[in-house]
């Protein structure tokens, strides 16, 4: 009697019925040849098992947990965000008109980010600490990041400081601006602006191959992601600050009004 | 497995399938990222679409679908410009820290990635994942009969890839 490959195999995985079930068993005490084709069915099955039980004993990401447990919050939904981040700006009448202006092209942005990314890759558990957000609801720089922001020449940092700063160049609205990196396996890198004592964040992104991580963009632009170019493109006043107008522009501390 | 559920404890039993749908992602999309991704969408969307999931229906199922629909979703809206190719890198960082066996256990996993995206996502489901038959074609919208010659195609591709390993375990 022989037996079809794809029967053996549903004999393997438990899925025929018992008629077809026996026809199989009276199959295989009389063809050795028919007991071997099972087995290795059969250590197939169990070695592809195998390779994947230790996925199983992963770590789970957080927003992964806290979109299942329905809390998806503002801080976990990387889309939201970055429509939190443009929508109370367009309500605050209380902001000056080129605040408002730039802020609209930063609402722009955030649109066009939100649905450019489509996926986007932000990982906000990671992130979340170097981002706080204010009263009216922009989001700023908080921790190491503000710290790094305001302290650090791009052209003296470590190569190994989790926070890395890119461009600096003074923008159209008269602020200071400047473009940063978090490192990690996903980088982020994203574009704050100097508003009062406040290190305000417009675009925020995550690298989607995690090719960021050493972000070399300072002149090239290569590993800035292009959502990012596009931000400073859209906001540069002139040229980026060479290292003695950024250093100049630190002992200001980034007071662009203080000329 | 209990596939009934209030409200409430739906949000428990989807966290408890969180590593379940991450593995199906990641043989789905051979990117560990994408994999992630995938699922935070499709769980959203499960949780907004609770009233669809009749309660005598396998949550997995069900979960599965929603994750394979996002991914496609996905592909579709990134106009396969990128669809990736490239998956043996992709494929071998798979949790590759958390393997006892490395070389062996990624043999099988790139052998996996290595798999067309039909067969990859059979054998995923029924070989990983554990699912009967019926469910299997269901998530993926098949026939059976379709599902078992996929999966037969899939097995074999493996068992070559493997080489005689298989045999001899």
């Amino acid at each position: 009697m022989t037996i079809s490959d794809e029967t053996l195999m549903a004999y393997a995985d438990g899925e025929l019925d018992l008629a077809a079930r026996e026809a199989v068993e009276s199959a295989l005490r009389e063809d050795p040849q028919i007991e071997k084709r099972l087995a290795q069915h059969r250590a197939l099955r169990q070695q592809v098992q195998t390779a994947y039980s230790a996925e199983l004993a992963e770590d789970v990401p957080e927003r992964l947990l806290a979109a299942a447990k329905g809390a998806a919050s503002k801080q976990g939904s990387r889309v939201v965000n970055l429509q939190d981040l443009r929508s109370p700006i367009g309500r605050n009448t209380s902001l000056a008109r080129p605040w408002r202006s730039r802020w609209q092209t930063a609402g722009a942005i955030a649109a066009s980010l939100a649905l450019g990314v489509g996926l986007g890759f932000f990982m906000w558990g990671r992130t979340e600490s170097m981002l706080v957000r204010s009263a009216d609801g922009a989001l700023l720089a908080g921790g190491q990041l503000a710290e790094v922001l305001s302290a650090q020449l791009a052209a003296e940092q470590s190569p190994g400081s989790s926070v890395r700063i890119g461009l600096s160049f003074l923008a159209k609205s008269g602020d200071y601006c400047r473009a940063f990196a978090l490192s990690g396996a996903l980088s982020t890198s994203g574009l704050a602006c100097r508003h009062g004592e406040e290190w305000q964040v417009q675009a925020l992104i995550q690298a989607a191959d995690g090719k960021g991580g050493n972000p070399e963009y300072r002149t090239a632009g290569s590993a800035l992601s292009p959502a990012i170019i596009q931000a400073v493109e859209g906001q540069i006043a002139g040229e980026p600050l060479d290292e003695a107008a950024e250093r100049a522009a630190r002992r200001r501390d980034w007071k662009a009004g203080v000329r | 497995m209990n596939t009934s559920g209030t409200p409430q404890n739906v949000h428990e039993q989807i966290v408890a399938l969180l590593p379940r749908l991450r593995r199906f992602a990641r043989n789905l999309t051979r990117n560990p990222h994408d994999a992630d991704d995938v699922v935070q969408i499709a769980v959203e969307r499960a949780l907004t679409r609770l009233d669809q999931w009749r309660s005598d229906a396998r949550l997995d199922s069900w979960m599965f679908k929603i994750v394979r629909n996002a991914w496609i979703d996905e592909l579709r809206s990134r106009g396969r410009r990128d669809k990736i190719f490239t998956t043996a890198e992709a494929g071998d960082n798979i949790g590759a820290d958390s393997m006892a066996s490395q070389t062996e256990l990624l043999s099988v996993q790139s052998a996996m990635a290595r798999l067309p995206e039909e067969q990859r996502e059979a054998v995923g489901l029924v070989l990983v994942e554990g699912l009967p038959y019926r469910e299997a074609a269901e998530v993926l919208d098949v026939p059976i009969g379709t599902l078992t010659s996929r999966l037969a195609r899939g097995r074999q591709a493996l068992q070559a890839m493997l080489g005689a390993e298989a045999e001899t375990t």
